[in-house]
């Protein structure tokens, strides 16, 4: 009996831990992401919905360049790409052979979602205003963020699964009221490697 | 002699000319029989289905592309309609079910109750047949069905066409006017329309060109 309750506390605290540790170590992991001024990748998105049976799958790429510039592109089931340059965010879906700018509604409302995943590639967690972040050393080492009062609406939790590699995120998964949830597997992650600033600019 | 000449070829003219404008016989329709009435029904999913597609909305000029998800239960006159952002967030999720529209998520500006009623009564347009039986059916000799659902001072809905040629749908409000077109194109995957595209002129004009991206039965 008494090993039942050791073995239960045991696993209460470690899932506590993995779940809630403070960040005590981003701070080595913003000195990892210091040496990072470019991430280029591609990626492959697994949405799995209450209402699907079967997932959904999307596949794109990203550019980012510190600080604050990122191309985010999907090239299926619906070829879209999204552009941020500092404060300047741009949509755009391709459409009959041609890239339309995207409603100006729907533009603001990805505003904080591409402010977001900037600050995933700088490891700049802390300075997030929709969520709370957590530190697991792992392995593999977590970064876990858990949505703050008004975004718990739509999202629970993200996970961010770090690559051995500093500075690479390897995945993301979203987790969202209702059981719905997003992976996102990151794929020929190059590093610092260079590209035009157009691809920010231009869709 | 030669004015009767000139008044033959004015006639042979006229004659031709008459032939021209003399409009093209419609087919004949045969009356409805109770084997051709399930051809009424024949674009609608008979069994419980899920469904994924692309949407490309223009409004006012403005475009905009979506994901649709859509689950229906026919039996029940059961559907939930899902709408995602390219990058797959939930910006709308509401159940149409007997009682009313039950709005589960909505995110602006998706989130005004006209909207939900709006998105769910295309939907309900798209894929579930009338309540009732159409007040007249038939089938053309070649092969087009027609089905009206009439009632005087109601708005009315009429489906024509066939899985070769495409179908139609209209719905004229209780002035006589249409404000609902929908044109479906093949092939058809487990009852589903490869493309659709839908027209609405009121209150305000939209239009909705989908693509079947996913379907299971």
């Amino acid at each position: 009996m008494k090993r039942l309750i050791f073995f239960s506390v045991l696993i209460a605290v470690t899932i506590f831990s993995v779940q809630m540790a403070p960040a005590q170590d981003l701070t080595s992991l913003k000195e990892a992401t210091r040496g990072i001024r470019s991430v280029k990748a591609e990626f492959l998105q697994t949405r799995s919905l209450q209402i699907l049976t079967k997932p959904l799958f999307s596949e794109g790429r990203l550019f980012f360049y510190v600080p604050d510039s990122l191309r985010w592109e999907y090239f299926s089931p619906l070829r879209s790409v999204m552009l941020r340059k500092g404060n300047n965010i741009k949509i755009y879906n391709f459409s009959n052979g041609a890239w339309t700018p995207e409603m100006p509604q729907a533009v603001e409302s990805r505003r904080m979602v591409l402010e977001e995943i900037s600050h995933w590639f700088q490891g700049r967690f802390d300075e997030s205003k929709a969520f709370k972040h957590f530190y697991s050393p792992g392995p593999p080492e977590r970064v876990i963020l858990v949505s703050n009062e008004g975004i718990n609406r739509f999202i629970n939790r993200i996970e961010i699964v770090l690559s051995a590699r500093p500075g690479v995120i390897d995945r993301v998964e979203i987790e969202e009221p209702g059981g719905s949830r997003t992976s996102i597997e990151f794929k020929n992650v190059e590093i610092n490697s260079s590209f035009s600033s157009e691809v920010f600019e231009k869709p | 002699m030669i004015r009767r000449k000139r008044l033959d070829i004015c006639l042979l003219g006229f004659l031709i000319l008459s032939i021209g404008c003399v409009p093209k016989s419609k087919p004949a329709m045969s009356p409805g029989s109770l084997e051709d009435l399930s051809g009424c029904y024949a674009i609608f999913p008979a069994e419980p289905w899920e469904s994924v597609h692309k949407i490309e909305a223009t409004i006012r000029g403005s475009s905009s592309s979506l994901l649709g998800v859509t689950k229906g239960e026919p039996s029940e006159r059961r559907l939930q309609s899902v709408l995602l952002s390219s990058e797959g967030f939930i910006l709308f999720d509401a159940e149409r079910r007997e009682n009313g529209i039950a709005v589960r998520k909505a995110v602006a500006p998706f989130d005004s109750p006209a909207f939900a009623s709006g998105l769910m009564e295309d939907v309900t347009f798209l894929f579930l047949p009338p309540t009732t039986e159409p007040t007249t059916w038939g089938k053309e000799t070649d092969g087009t069905m027609i089905c009206k659902w009439e009632e005087p001072d109601n708005p009315h809905t009429e489906i024509t066409g066939s899985m070769d040629s495409g179908w139609r749908i209209l719905r004229w409000d209780k002035y006589g006017e249409v404000i609902k077109e929908v044109v479906l194109s093949g092939p058809f995957l487990n009852g589903l329309a490869s493309r659709m595209e839908l027209r609405a002129s009121k209150p305000a004009p939209y239009r909705l060109r989908m693509t079947l991206i996913q379907a299971f039965p």
